[in-house]
């Protein structure tokens, strides 16, 4: 199996996981790492981008749903972003989008994180 | 059974050696000595054969104590100091009583009787033991059968005794001279028989020397007082001569045995060292071999390395530095703490590029800085690879407290002895890897195990639907579950499902999944209900991560109709005509929200069947089947197989699809299973032209 890595940048108060490679349950781990490191920063506001991913496996999808509730519990969100098609397939049979925002790029994402920002704030 | 005969025979020995000593006591005590043939005829006789009872008393008695050849020295020397004190101050003593000592020995009373009797019993009791030990110690160590040659000086010095009480006239006493003086021959003989002091070390052979020197003496002033005038001598005598001499004979075999012991350890002692360390290398040698068995435990096998290298080098200290996730810990210290042996650790890591080490090196302490804080000094040091799978994965350590270097031999043992352990290290590591291997395995046999008890066993027979299903795991089980219910004859339920996540916690999964399913379908219908039923049970169960992917059907035979709802599975197919129609109405995997929002997003699909529709469920194995590019078998493709094949039986669409999967992906390994389930509806209907299927709309 091919490797997978990740990196994370801040963008405009968002932290950006992006993936690379290949998520199964073998690199489900690594992801695991990042939003546990977030969380533990008190950092709620994640997007995904998926750019890099090539393959995803049911188990890597689990790692979403582990976190998911106590992101939101803290006002925050993991939202997706970049996902190509074959990606987003499986998201899509699996009903993610009626659980995540999806973007299609991740400034979207950005600009949805902050706009809640700002009426929440005003 | 003969360790019990052997105990009954010993006892025999020496029950008669004290009947025997009896004897002579009450003998010695009814009749004084006389000059009578017959009286010593009879002495000798009842002397003899004490004596020679005593002699095999005491050797079954040292036999069995199996001491030591330094402890059996010390035992001869310190009887020989009693000697000394009994031989020098006897006539002393018994000059305190009486006032002629003399005279008191040539007619004795009661009391100078008692006296020289115990005097003499215990000079030949311990002149007895003292021959005794040196027989054992002249078998040390000795191949071949060489007791012959102990034995013929022993029967030499009996006859050379017997000889001097019976041929003592001027004439026939070079008879007793002569088998004396063969006996003496003998002695020298017999002494050179002494190499088992090679096999001591250096130490033992330092304390044998002086020892030997000392003893060796003693052997010498008894044997001169036995043989002299003295006053012990003469109550030697009156006792009986025979007896003095064959005391004064052991006392000079001691003297010589002695001597040459002393001169032969004295030029031993130059190579004592050199001996020692070679036999120290042979002794490795054999702990090599250890090293062979003992792979299947890693800590003692570290042991056993620092063990070795100490010895070996001949080294204060050892340890092994174990590289773990670029973490250098000490493991296996021997003769150093912990403390201290990180500390070398660090300096060592910091001066050797040990990752390309490929033999010992030697580092010397000179610019350590940290030397203060060590509780033992370390002045030099050599370093050696360990190495696993071509990595070095652990450095050998051998310490020098002092300056003194490692010699070349000592260099080269430890080169030899690192590979050794670098192999016994890797095989280690090779074998708990397989080790950890053969418990993944067992534990998948379990899982699928499991899995195949789970899934149906046949496919239920109804009239007008040809049924057709197929199963393929995956090596690591990829938790795919299918199922029929059998609700009525007219109706019938199935599902398809897939556990997200591998192995056994798929299959314990998947046997939850079975169970719901089944009691489910025994008390509600309606597909949809059924998933938001099973939601609401697994989202309970669950944990956050894990998520079942299902599709619920219901084939209604007298309305020739199909519901079918979708937890986040693959889409049901539906086959007909020259198209192919993706079921996919709305739905969340199981296990992935809450009621409420899952019932809410729950759609549920109806279809009126027609005359050879074909509906296909699946898993997704067969759409993410990949080939040696890593390219995916694909929906696409799957799809247009299903077109091409379509007015063909369920088993024969099936046996296309398997076929197409398996040759596709040939070169690559299946990482998930496959499941196929193909139902194809054979009744002709009265529905044509009518909207065949709808999607139901969503209830909130």
């Amino acid at each position: 199996m091919a490797e997978f890595s990740t990196s994370i940048i801040e963008k405009e108060g968002v932290s950006i996981i992006y993936l690379n490679g290949y998520l199964d349950a073998h690199t489900a781990p690594a992801l695991e790492d990042n939003f546990t490191k977030l969380i533990d920063k008190n950092k709620f506001k994640i997007a995904v981008n998926f750019t890099g991913l090539e393959y995803i496996s049911s188990a890597g999808l689990g790692v979403f749903m582990a976190y998911i509730e106590k992101i939101r519990d803290n006002k925050g969100d993991i939202k997706l972003t970049n996902m190509n098609e074959k990606v987003f397939n499986i998201f899509d049979l699996l009903g993610f989008p009626l659980l995540y925002e999806i973007f299609k790029t991740e400034e979207e994402a950005i600009a949805k994180f902050n706009k809640g920002k700002s009426i929440g704030n005003e | 059974m003969s360790g019990n005969d052997r105990n009954i025979f010993e006892l025999i020995q020496f029950k008669l050696f004290l009947v025997f000593a009896s004897g002579l006591i009450i003998f010695k005590f009814f009749f004084i000595s006389s000059d009578s043939i017959l009286f010593k005829a009879v002495n000798d006789l009842l002397i003899l054969l004490t004596v020679s009872f005593l002699f095999i008393s005491l050797i079954t008695y040292i036999r069995n104590k199996k001491s030591s050849s330094l402890s059996l020295i010390m035992n001869i020397g310190i009887l020989n100091a009693f000697l000394f004190f009994l031989i020098t101050f006897s006539g002393w003593i018994i000059s305190l009583f009486f006032e002629n000592a003399y005279d008191k020995i040539n007619n004795p009373g009661l009391a100078s009787t008692i006296i020289s009797l115990i005097c003499v019993s215990l000079i030949v009791v311990f002149s007895i033991y003292i021959f005794v030990a040196l027989r054992h110690l002249f078998l040390l160590r000795q191949s071949g059968n060489l007791l012959i040659y102990f034995n013929t000086m022993l029967v030499f010095f009996v006859i050379a005794a017997v000889a001097s009480n019976y041929f003592n006239s001027r004439g026939l006493l070079f008879i007793s001279d002569a088998f004396f003086i063969v006996s003496i021959l003998l002695m020298l003989i017999n002494s050179l028989r002494i190499s088992w002091i090679a096999f001591l070390t250096k130490k033992e052979k330092v304390t044998l020397l002086f020892l030997s020197v000392v003893i060796s003496v003693l052997f010498i002033v008894n044997a001169g007082n036995t043989g002299n005038n003295s006053s012990i001598s003469h109550i030697l005598l009156s006792f009986s001569k025979p007896l003095n001499i064959f005391i004064t004979l052991i006392l000079i075999y001691g003297a010589i045995y002695f001597g040459m012991l002393f001169f032969t350890t004295l030029f031993h002692i130059p190579t004592a060292e050199a001996f020692d360390r070679k036999a120290e290398e042979v002794s490795s040698l054999q702990y090599f071999s250890k090293l062979i068995t003992q792979v299947l435990d890693f800590d003692d096998l570290a042991e056993t390395v620092t063990d070795i290298t100490a010895r070996l080098s001949g080294a204060n200290a050892a340890w092994i530095i174990w590289n773990e996730n670029d973490q250098f810990n000490s493991i296996a210290n021997k003769n150093i703490g912990f403390v201290d042996s990180t500390l070398l650790n660090k300096y060592v890591i910091d001066k050797i590029d040990w990752q390309n080490l490929n033999e010992t090196v030697f580092i010397k302490l000179n610019d350590f800085e940290d030397n203060a804080k060590l509780t033992q000094q370390i002045k030099t040091m050599a370093v050696s690879p360990l190495k696993a799978h071509g990595k070095v994965k652990g450095l050998m350590i051998a310490a020098h407290k002092d300056e003194r270097k490692f010699t070349e031999e000592a260099k080269n043992a430890i080169d030899t002895f690192s590979d050794y352990a670098s192999v016994a290290i890797e095989n280690s590591t090779l074998l708990e890897e397989s080790i950890e291997k053969e418990r993944l395995e067992k534990e998948l046999d379990v899982a699928r195990e499991i899995q195949r008890k789970i899934l149906p066993a046949e496919n239920p027979n109804y009239e007008g639907l040809e049924i057709s299903s197929v199963f393929i795991p995956a090596f690591e089980v990829g938790g795919d579950y299918y199922d029929f219910f059998e609700i009525s004859d007219s109706k019938l339920g199935f599902v398809i499902a897939d556990v997200s996540g591998k192995g056994i916690s798929a299959a314990l999964i998947m046997a939850e999944v079975k169970g719901i399913f089944e009691s489910l379908s025994k008390t509600i219908e309606r597909p949809r209900e059924i998933l938001i039923k099973a939601n609401e049970i697994l989202n309970k169960t669950l944990d956050e991560r894990t998520f079942v992917s299902a599709v619920y059907g219901l084939i209604n035979f007298d309305k020739m109709e199909l519901i079918i709802s979708r937890a986040g599975h693959c889409p049901a197919l539906l086959l007909r005509g020259e198209s192919a129609i993706n079921v996919q109405p709305v739905g969340l995997g199981l296990g992935l929200s809450n009621t409420i929002y899952f019932k809410e997003t729950l759609e549920e699909t109806k279809i009126k069947l027609q005359e050879n529709d074909t509906i296909v469920l699946y898993t997704d194995g067969i759409t993410e089947a990949k080939n040696s590019k890593l390219e995916d078998f694909g929906a696409r493709y799957f799809t247009e197989i299903l077109i091409g094949n379509s007015d063909k039986t369920a088993d024969e669409i099936s046996n296309k699809v398997i076929k197409e999967v398996t040759v596709f992906s040939k070169d690559h390994s299946q990482y998930d299973d496959i499941t196929l389930v193909i139902f194809k509806w054979k009744y002709k209907n009265n529905f044509d032209g009518e909207k065949a299927w709808q999607n139901s709309v969503h209830q909130l």
